[in-house]
């Protein structure tokens, strides 16, 4: 219950926390940014996906990348020759030629 | 007409056997055969009907995009149902969907919620409350306005000019299809020269009323019918199509609820008939060149295209190069006459599938969709194809024909750039015991007769006297 006519803060002083906003704690020392190493495989399975995931070329599940390229040849999408090149020369490796959800079933 | 080219000498029938017996020479036409596009190498069935589907649009945009624009006029935009504004009149081309309530679904057979029986097949699947949907690559969208919902099939590609409406539905003022290909020029012939089309034999029945029919056929066509000026005649068809159905229905062994003890030492229906059907081919082959097609219920198999029935088959025929087996999309170039046609199967299913009931209207709107068989994978078994749709028509033939249907009709269709071509439906000879005769050099089509007990009057032709009767 507040005193006769009194404030609360006549009894408890305001006590205004110090301004720390211009203040920033200290910060760590600068180390050089890194740059993320990609491997060359890497990027290029990630041209691979992005080759898989554009809906210009027709679905891509349930055939592999090289026939899904040739059928974009054919009809006169113009898909990219990088994309071949990558193919023909990484033949073994199913990663390169089989679609992005190779491991899922019909 | 046919009967025309009969060469009224005086009759030879009724007299004493002549010194030479004369020999008529049956011209060999050029023939190539464009089946390559249907016949199946190694078939990977691990694979989805969407890359087919996919493939008909890629093919069929360009088209319908020049057939819009030239109908339409160049300000309205061409768009794809991403980009589409409300309000804004606009064309838009993708594949049609059909929604049916009636249309058998696997997934509400087996799904024990509805404790449904499973549908009784039907004559036409259609309703009141059937709607369309337009599908482009990417997005779907309802249609609605003046547009026959009933006369579409599922699959058809078409252009259609509206606005999208608040609701999200597509209001149509008017739709295009993709009409007719370009058709090569056709060479002039100099004479008479005539194929022979026939279909539904429907051997190894259990009735056996179209044997006389049948054997009036072959002897008819191996000249072994009529007098000299009949034979000379008969010399000029040069070729036969039997357009499927050969076996009868009732050679498909459905019985496989039967114990195996029952079934063991009987054998399947279909080998008397193919046994049949190799008898009736080995007379023909003799003489003139025959194209077999398979149909619906002969032993190959189900999904379109169907594949050539094997040779194994036939081994009284097989020695004969002029046995043509082919498949059932059938397209060729006879003396530079392109036919193009399957077995049927594929206008049947349209006619279930929509409010149709003409087969000769239904094959005249194929060929103006410039698709064989538009129902291909949604109702009709259809092999996965993923690289290209060989069901689409890219040259327009000058014959397209289909067979087994329930009577002969013909007409002739011209196209926008001046194509012309000739449309004919096969009657199935089992019951109606027609086959059809064209003229390559005029481009017209006839039919001829072979009932044994004819209900009209015999005021045709002259050749009644062999129960025979030529239209």
């Amino acid at each position: 219950m507040p005193a006769k006519r009194g404030l609360i803060t006549d009894t408890f002083k305001v006590v205004k926390r110090a301004r720390t906003r211009d203040q920033k704690p200290p910060s760590p020392p600068e180390s050089e940014p890194e740059i993320p190493v990609i491997s060359e495989r890497e990027r290029d399975l990630q041209e691979l996906k992005t080759f898989d995931l554009d809906w210009h070329f027709g679905p891509c599940i349930g055939i592999s990348r090289l026939q899904r390229w040739e059928r974009a040849a054919l009809h006169g999408l113009d898909p990219p020759r990088e994309i071949k090149e990558l193919l023909q020369s990484n033949e073994d490796d199913p990663e390169y030629t089989q679609c992005l959800w190779r491991d899922y079933p019909l | 007409m046919f009967s025309d080219t009969v060469v009224q000498k005086e009759s030879t029938l009724l007299g004493p056997p002549g010194p030479a017996e004369p020999v008529f020479e049956r011209e060999t036409l050029s023939y190539t055969s464009c089946c390559d596009r249907f016949q199946l190498g190694e078939r990977s069935f691990n694979r989805q009907y969407a890359h087919i589907y996919a493939a008909r649009l890629i093919q069929m945009r360009g088209v319908l995009e020049q057939r819009a624009q030239k109908m339409w006029g160049g300000p309205i935009p061409i768009r794809k149902l991403g980009d589409l504004k409300i309000g804004e009149q606009c064309v838009i081309v993708g594949t049609v969907f059909k929604h049916m309530e009636l249309q058998p679904s696997i997934l509400r057979e087996i799904s024990e919620e509805h404790n449904l029986l499973p549908q009784p097949p039907r004559a036409k699947y259609i309703s009141q409350s059937d709607e369309l949907i337009l599908e482009d690559e990417l997005q779907r969208i309802r249609l609605e306005g003046s547009i026959d919902t009933a006369m579409f099939v599922t699959g058809t590609v078409i252009a259609v000019k509206g606005a999208e409406r608040n609701d999200g539905k597509f209001t149509v003022e008017d739709f295009c299809l993709s009409d007719l290909p370009e058709q090569p020029p056709r060479q002039r012939l100099e004479s008479n020269r005539f194929v022979l089309l026939a279909s539904g034999f429907s051997l190894g029945g259990t009735s056996a009323d179209s044997m006389l029919g049948l054997q009036l056929l072959v002897d008819m066509v191996t000249g072994h019918l009529g007098d000299q000026g009949e034979q000379s005649s008969m010399a000029s068809i040069s070729r036969i199509l039997l357009a499927g159905n050969l076996l009868s229905r009732n050679t498909q062994n459905k019985d496989s609820n039967k114990a195996k003890y029952l079934t063991k030492k009987t054998q399947a229906g279909s080998v008397e008939a193919v046994r049949l059907l190799d008898e009736l081919l080995v007379q023909l082959v003799a003489s003139v060149p025959v194209d077999v097609m398979p149909g619906q219920y002969d032993p190959t198999n189900y999904t379109l295209p169907q594949q050539p029935l094997h040779r194994c088959m036939f081994p009284l025929s097989n020695p004969y190069p002029t046995l043509q087996l082919v498949t059932n999309p059938y397209q060729a170039c006879v003396d530079g006459v392109r036919f193009l046609g399957t077995s049927g199967q594929n206008i049947c299913d349209i006619v279930k599938y929509s409010s149709m009931d003409d087969h000769l209207e239904v094959l005249e709107r194929t060929l103006r969709q410039r698709h064989l068989a538009p129902t291909a994978p949604d109702t009709l078994g259809c092999y996965p194809f993923y690289q290209s749709d060989p069901f689409i028509v890219d040259v327009c033939p000058h014959v397209y024909f289909s067979g087994n249907a329930p009577c002969y009709q013909s007409k002739r269709i011209t196209g926008p750039e001046g194509q012309d071509v000739l449309l004919v439906t096969i009657p199935e000879f089992s019951s109606t015991q027609t086959a059809c005769l064209i003229n390559l050099r005029t481009l017209e089509c006839e039919q001829i007769r072979f009932s044994s007990f004819s209900t009209e009057d015999n005021e045709e032709t002259e050749m009644n006297g062999n129960g025979l009767c030529c239209l």
